[in-house]
């Protein structure tokens, strides 16, 4: 466990934050943490999809349940979270 | 005593030039401080600045606008206008001393730089005027806001901003570090007084004046008009060290030289002008949008410069107008919701009215920015302010310094251009500033920007307080919004009436 710096890219959102999450967190866990900084603060929420996370500027998401530390993100690396349906 | 006349002296005084006798030529001028590039001194000797004064006719003129600025203000000193001013106004006020007052003065030793190690005699010349103009500007931008500061302590920061590290006071240190403090002094000339004085500080200086006068701030029109008239004066002096540049075949360099201090000053107007033009200005007051004073002073006037001279538009022009559409008002939501860490109260400027004059000159607004103003509007009406300030911080531009911000809502296009060198991953706000950090790495590599600081444990404790004292930002300091959020009533009431409808 370690604490891990990423930038999240919030789909829809004006700005690129600081995302201080830990090694052990998955991509999901991730996501809730980098939506706390944009969803219900600049961005709506979208009930009915869900949270997926790819590198920056990728179109291939992470799987869902894959640890941080087993991603290959560096520290400081900007990731995209975007709604998708699954 | 009779007196020469001016015409049959003054050609012979400006250009004078010696050979020197008692050390080499490269003593004199050491090229780090000189920059002449290899140009011979026989071609530095035909400079030809456009504007020619003497200094009994220098001192005269600036006396008497002195004389105008300073009685104007003490005429109206005893209206208590700020008193009465829209905090946005006076938002306006506190964010351009910051700014720029202590700026103008380190300024005067950028013009100093050039007063003694130019090449070019003419240069010389007018950069001892350039100098003297430089601590004017300090000097009164000091002693204007200084008056207010029995109002509040962010009036201070009028001298305190460049003292601290507080955000912008970084960001915009590091541009005018970059373009005017450690620069030779040919870089000077380019970088400083052609490509930011010519065309930034009219938008600056007359732009803003034209809002002021608007808003009945005949003080402030005063003043900042009265340093435009010495600004377009030495804003001249890059012109004839350009043209000896491309006569002698060093237009590459100097095109360098344009692109990079040009972008840099935009990124920096992008986040201090945009918002007091659009935002913080009252809507009455505005004369144009940001976005047509830029076109006039920008689009329209630099641009006939650098063609006149045989140089190109940078090379991200079509880039930089599209980004007059987009960039400034992210800073500004930045800004806004960052508020705390700012030395002025921003105004939101997004009452219904307001919204429909942004989508008015910016069509989409409304789609984009208008729909994260939406949700922090329904977060204020709805009692939860909470979520409408910031609990981490936003990623920054390791050459701006400002926050990485797109559009948006729909069009969202929000990007890093990342740059891993020498094994150290660097985030930008966009191509052109990946681009500058590119052309010299070892200029910049070694500077930690806010996050790179609060990452490296600079920046104790690790949380907003933390990052807020590391600014210099005590209460009373700190910003919040303009209006005491007063503009959510009309949009509430907007909100019950559509509903209604």
């Amino acid at each position: 466990m370690a604490l891990f710096p990423l930038n999240s890219n919030f789909q829809g959102d004006f700005v690129i934050q600081l995302l201080p999450v830990d090694t052990e967190n998955t991509m999901d866990e991730i996501a809730a943490a980098a939506a706390h900084h944009s969803v219900g603060r600049r961005v709506r929420p979208q009930p009915t999809k869900v949270m997926r996370i790819r590198r920056h500027g990728e179109t291939e998401f992470f799987p869902r349940d894959m640890k941080l530390a087993d991603s290959g993100l560096g520290p400081t690396e900007t990731i995209d979270v975007m709604f998708a349906d699954s | 005593m009779a007196l020469i006349d001016r015409s049959e002296w003054y050609d012979l005084t400006r250009a004078t030039s010696w050979t020197p006798k008692y050390v080499t030529e490269e003593e004199l001028f050491p090229e780090e401080m000189t920059g002449a590039r290899g140009i011979p001194l026989s071609e530095w000797e035909s400079y030809d600045e456009p504007y020619k004064v003497s200094y009994p006719e220098y001192v005269t003129t600036q006396r008497e606008k002195d004389a105008g600025a300073y009685s104007v203000k003490a005429a109206l000193e005893r209206a208590n206008y700020i008193d009465d001013a829209d905090p946005g106004w006076v938002s306006t006020l506190k964010a351009h001393y910051g700014a720029i007052a202590v700026a103008e003065y380190a300024a005067g030793g950028a013009e100093a730089r050039m007063m003694r190690f130019a090449k070019a005699p003419g240069n010389r010349n007018m950069a001892t005027f350039g100098m003297l103009d430089e601590t004017r500007h300090g000097q009164i931008q000091l002693y204007f806001p200084h008056e207010h500061t029995k109002r509040d302590r962010q009036w201070d920061w009028a001298h305190k901003a460049y003292h601290t590290n507080e955000w912008g006071a970084i960001a915009a240190r590091h541009m005018f570090d970059d373009i005017m403090m450690t620069r030779d002094a040919l870089s000077v000339a380019i970088m400083l007084t052609f490509s930011f004085e010519t065309g930034f500080t009219n938008m600056q200086f007359l732009g803003l004046a034209a809002d002021a006068a608007e808003a009945g701030d005949h003080t402030f029109a005063n003043l900042i008009s009265s340093i435009q008239t010495d600004e377009s004066r030495h804003a001249q002096q890059g012109g004839p060290a350009l043209e000896i540049m491309i006569k002698n075949g060093k237009k590459a360099e100097a095109q360098k030289m344009i692109d990079v201090a040009f972008w840099r000053s935009w990124k920096l107007f992008s986040v201090l002008t945009g918002p007091m033009m659009d935002y913080y200005t009252p809507l009455e007051h505005r004369k144009q949008s940001f976005k047509e004073f830029m076109q006039e002073w920008i689009i329209g006037q630099f641009e006939r410069q650098i063609i006149d001279l045989g140089l190109d538009t940078p090379w991200y022009w079509d880039e930089f107008n599209r980004a007059l559409d987009e960039t400034h008002h992210g800073m500004h939501m930045g800004v806004w919701y960052w508020r705390p860490t700012v030395w002025w109260n921003p105004a939101a400027g997004v009452k219904p009215d307001d919204r429909a004059w942004l989508e008015e000159k910016y069509p989409g607004w409304n789609e984009s920015f208008g729909e994260c103003w939406d949700v922090i509007t329904e977060n204020l009406i709805e009692g939860r302010p909470e979520l409408t300030g910031p609990e981490t911080l936003p990623t920054i531009c390791n050459m701006s310094n400002i926050p990485i911000v797109g559009r948006p809502g729909k069009g969202w296009n929000v990007k890093d251009y990342p740059l891993e060198h020498e094994g150290r991953l660097y985030h930008f706000g966009s191509e052109p500033d990946r681009w500058c950090f590119q052309q010299d790495p070892d200029r910049y590599k070694h500077h930690l920007n806010f996050i790179d600081r609060f990452l490296a444990g600079k920046i104790q404790p690790m949380d907003l307080m933390g990052g807020l004292q590391y600014m210099g930002l005590a209460p009373g300091e700190m910003g919040d919004d303009a209006h005491g959020y007063s503009w959510v009533e009309a949009c509430a009431a907007a909100k019950a009436k559509s509903t209604a409808a």
